[in-house]
């Protein structure tokens, strides 16, 4: 697969700790890709060495399969977590210094800005200070920044920490939108639950290392601990020989407000799904069997404490 | 190309930003008037304190003093007879007073007295006491009746005025010590006050930066040296053209209005006072003193300029800048306090050491330039500045770099060495 990044084992260090430890990680062009990790994981430091803002002590990074250079960053947008804007400034005066910085053209940077503005519904704040905006529209703004001069890699760094619900539900559709437009995006966060919605691809940093990277799904599987949710109508117990032969444990029945009654069981490893879905057809009226796959917060936490016990 | 480009994005910025503000505006405008009213208000309050032309009626009983007092501007003697009645001229509202010399004046010089309706004008009376006394002088010389006294008394006087010649072998040039003295403390103080008031500015700028969390954004489009340079050519350009501006309005005025306002009040005797302005030499020596001054109070700017913002990288709020600025502040301060010393004895070994060092070298060479030392030196000075300045700028960008990102404690020394440091 065609990478637009690759990180070939990059190690940072600092007095006193190090902050990437031999971190080695590709990125698939045009996917979304979920970094993730505790705070202080080494995360920041990762994305400042993308943004060329630090140096490695050692290692590559390979930008579109040439080593990363200074130039770069035009093609790079990036959100930070911690951002601030110039309060004095007006909101135009702003973005104009900022999309002038990443090569645009006075005219070019206008139209594009303006655009932007009417689709984030902001512009008419263009003549105004920054320090009189919302947090909500000052998010907006940097936003905009970000986005402007089409990079083809954008790397967003707890992009929804500060936002409302609707302004962040608003941010994913841009962020699927410019994905859907062939840009390859980063996320970097440890908030697990957008990681599920948006990424294609993760990889969890903890204690400066690449501890677990791949596929969302293909990961969820990986965990999976054979765990299924069984829901039927009737109110019978599931028969003791299938408890007993095929499964490893099981939850007491609840039945929930539509009159199904459900069921969580694990299978035991030399059970064959088909046989036993067959068996309980036999005893009990199926009105749903799902595999229930762990969450990537159960993955970060299991993952979390593995790495720690090493 | 790009990098070039974003240098100018950023000295632009930080141009616009800070000259837009009225307080740049208010200063800027107001400094000049405050100057160019300290250089017109003594010549203004003396010239409107001078009373006008009074008339004294002259009653010489010694017939011998009365013609020898010549009027002068402030008096207008009216002449009477010996015997005349001063009481009635007393009481005359043309004269201010009447002045009555007594028969006795040239043996006894006491003989002599002014009556006057209200307090004498201590001015007058001091004129008319000089004045009777040359004369008195003058008839006792005369009564031991030398042939040739005129003569020979215009022999005998000698008018000392002392001009101070700086001997140069391409040319001479005549100037005046006061003068040289009086620039070179000017221009240390105009130095010492834009190194203070726009390297904390630098400093603040940074802090204020890291404290909106507006840097992270930044530095993801350009690099810190960048950024960094830009913001203190940016504000090293805010510092010239307020200096341009003042130098601009104080040159109009000095050139146009000055002489007029001068001569106006101050008559001839202000026009001798125009002339000194000028007595520090030549034009062209003028010209290439101003064009070294330039030099180095780029240079003095620009190296204690990269040394704030080193403070304002490694600190999050103005408080802990307090006392590693202090660092900055101190040879400042220092440099300050020795250009009084050095304006005194430009040529002395601290002068000279003071002025290879890159610290003090700044605010001390503003001092010693006006003396015309030797070239040599100068070149020396400027060298070691600039290479000092190199190095410094080149230093504070790789801590700045790091300190930018730094929250929270404060760094020792020892750390900021440590970042310095860092790949």
């Amino acid at each position: 697969m065609d990478n637009i990044l690759e990180i070939n084992e990059v190690s940072k260090h600092f007095t006193g700790h190090t902050a990437l430890d031999n971190v080695s990680l590709s990125i698939p062009r045009g996917s979304v890709y979920g970094l993730l990790g505790p705070n202080g994981a080494g995360k920041t430091t990762l994305i400042r060495i993308i943004n060329h803002i630090t140096a490695p002590d050692s290692g590559t990074v390979t930008l579109n399969s040439h080593i990363l250079t200074a130039d770069d960053v035009k093609t790079i947008g990036y959100l930070p977590e911690e951002r601030g804007l110039y309060k004095k400034m007006t909101v135009g005066d702003q973005a104009l210094f900022f999309a002038r910085l990443k090569g645009l053209s006075k005219k070019e940077a206008e139209k594009a800005l303006h655009r932007w503005f009417e689709k984030l519904e902001i512009d008419s704040w263009w003549n105004r200070k920054v320090e009189e905006l919302s947090k909500g529209m000052a998010q907006k703004v940097q936003f905009v920044l970000t986005v402007l001069h089409e990079p083809e890699l954008l790397i967003f760094d707890e992009p929804f920490s500060g936002f409302d619900p609707i302004n962040a539900d608003i941010l994913k559709r841009e962020i699927l939108e410019l994905r859907d437009k062939g840009a390859t995006v980063i996320f970097s966060t440890h908030n697990m639950g957008s990681v599920e919605e948006l990424c294609d691809n993760m990889t969890l940093i903890n204690q400066s290392r690449n501890v677990l990277t791949g596929n969302v799904a293909e990961l969820r599987r990986r965990f999976s601990k054979n765990q299924f949710k069984l829901t039927y109508l009737g109110s019978q117990a599931l028969p003791e020989d299938i408890t007993q032969n095929m499964l490893e444990s099981c939850s007491p029945v609840e039945s929930d407000s539509n009159g199904y009654n459900n069921v969580i069981f694990n299978l035991k490893d030399s059970t064959d799904i088909r046989t036993l879905i067959a068996r309980l057809n036999e005893n009990v009226e199926i009105r749903g069997f799902n595999e229930i796959l762990p969450s990537i917060n159960d993955i970060f936490i299991q993952v979390v404490k593995d790495t720690k016990i090493d | 190309m790009s990098r070039i480009n974003n240098l100018r994005i950023i000295i632009a910025r930080e141009w616009k930003q800070r000259v837009k503000r009225k307080s740049f505006i208010i200063t800027t405008l107001i400094m000049p008037i405050v100057m160019v009213g300290l250089m017109v208000l003594p010549v203004l309050i003396t010239a409107l304190a001078a009373p006008d032309n009074q008339q004294y009626a002259l009653i010489d009983q010694s017939g011998r003093i009365s013609e020898t007092l010549d009027n002068t501007p402030l008096i207008t003697y009216v002449r009477y007879d010996g015997d005349t009645d001063y009481t009635t001229l007393a009481n005359d509202e043309q004269f201010e007073g009447v002045l009555v010399i007594g028969p006795d004046i040239i043996q006894n010089p006491d003989d002599v007295r002014l009556y006057t309706r209200e307090s004498a004008s201590s001015s007058a009376v001091t004129q008319i006491t000089a004045q009777l006394k040359n004369s008195i002088e003058a008839e006792r010389l005369k009564s031991y009746d030398i042939e040739n006294l005129g003569a020979i008394l215009n022999q005998i006087e000698a008018d000392v005025n002392v001009s101070t010649v700086r001997f140069d072998a391409a040319q001479e040039k005549e100037t005046s010590l006061m003068m040289s003295a009086l620039v070179g403390i000017a221009f240390s103080f105009l130095l010492y006050m834009l190194i203070m008031l726009y390297g904390n500015m630098v400093m603040t700028s940074i802090i204020e930066e890291k404290t909106n969390r507006v840097l992270e954004l930044v530095v993801s489009s350009v690099r810190p040296f960048e950024l960094m340079v830009g913001k203190i050519v940016g504000i090293g350009l805010v510092a010239l053209t307020q200096v341009a501006i003042w130098v601009a309005l104080i040159g109009a005025f000095v050139a146009w209005a000055l002489p007029a306002v001068i001569a106006h009040f101050a008559g001839a005797q202000g026009a001798e006072a125009m002339d000194s302005l000028f007595q520090l030499g030549q034009p062209s020596y003028i010209i290439t003193l101003m064009l070294y001054m330039m030099v180095f109070l780029i240079g003095g700017y620009l190296f204690y300029a990269a040394i704030y913002a080193v403070v304002g990288s490694s600190v999050d709020n103005i408080q802990d800048a307090g006392q590693l600025a202090s660092v900055a502040v101190v040879p400042i301060i220092l440099s300050f306090i020795l250009a009084p010393t050095v304006v005194a004895e430009p040529n002395s070994t601290v002068a000279l050491w003071a002025s290879f060092i890159p610290i003090t070298s700044p605010i001390v060479m503003m001092a010693r330039l006006p003396f015309a030392i030797p070239v040599w030196q100068t070149l020396i000075s400027m060298g070691i500045l600039y290479i000092s300045v190199i190095i410094m700028i080149w230093l504070a960008a790789k801590i700045y770099r790091v300190g930018i990102f730094m929250y929270g404690k404060k760094p020792s020394f020892k750390e900021l060495v440590r970042w310095a440091r860092y790949k």
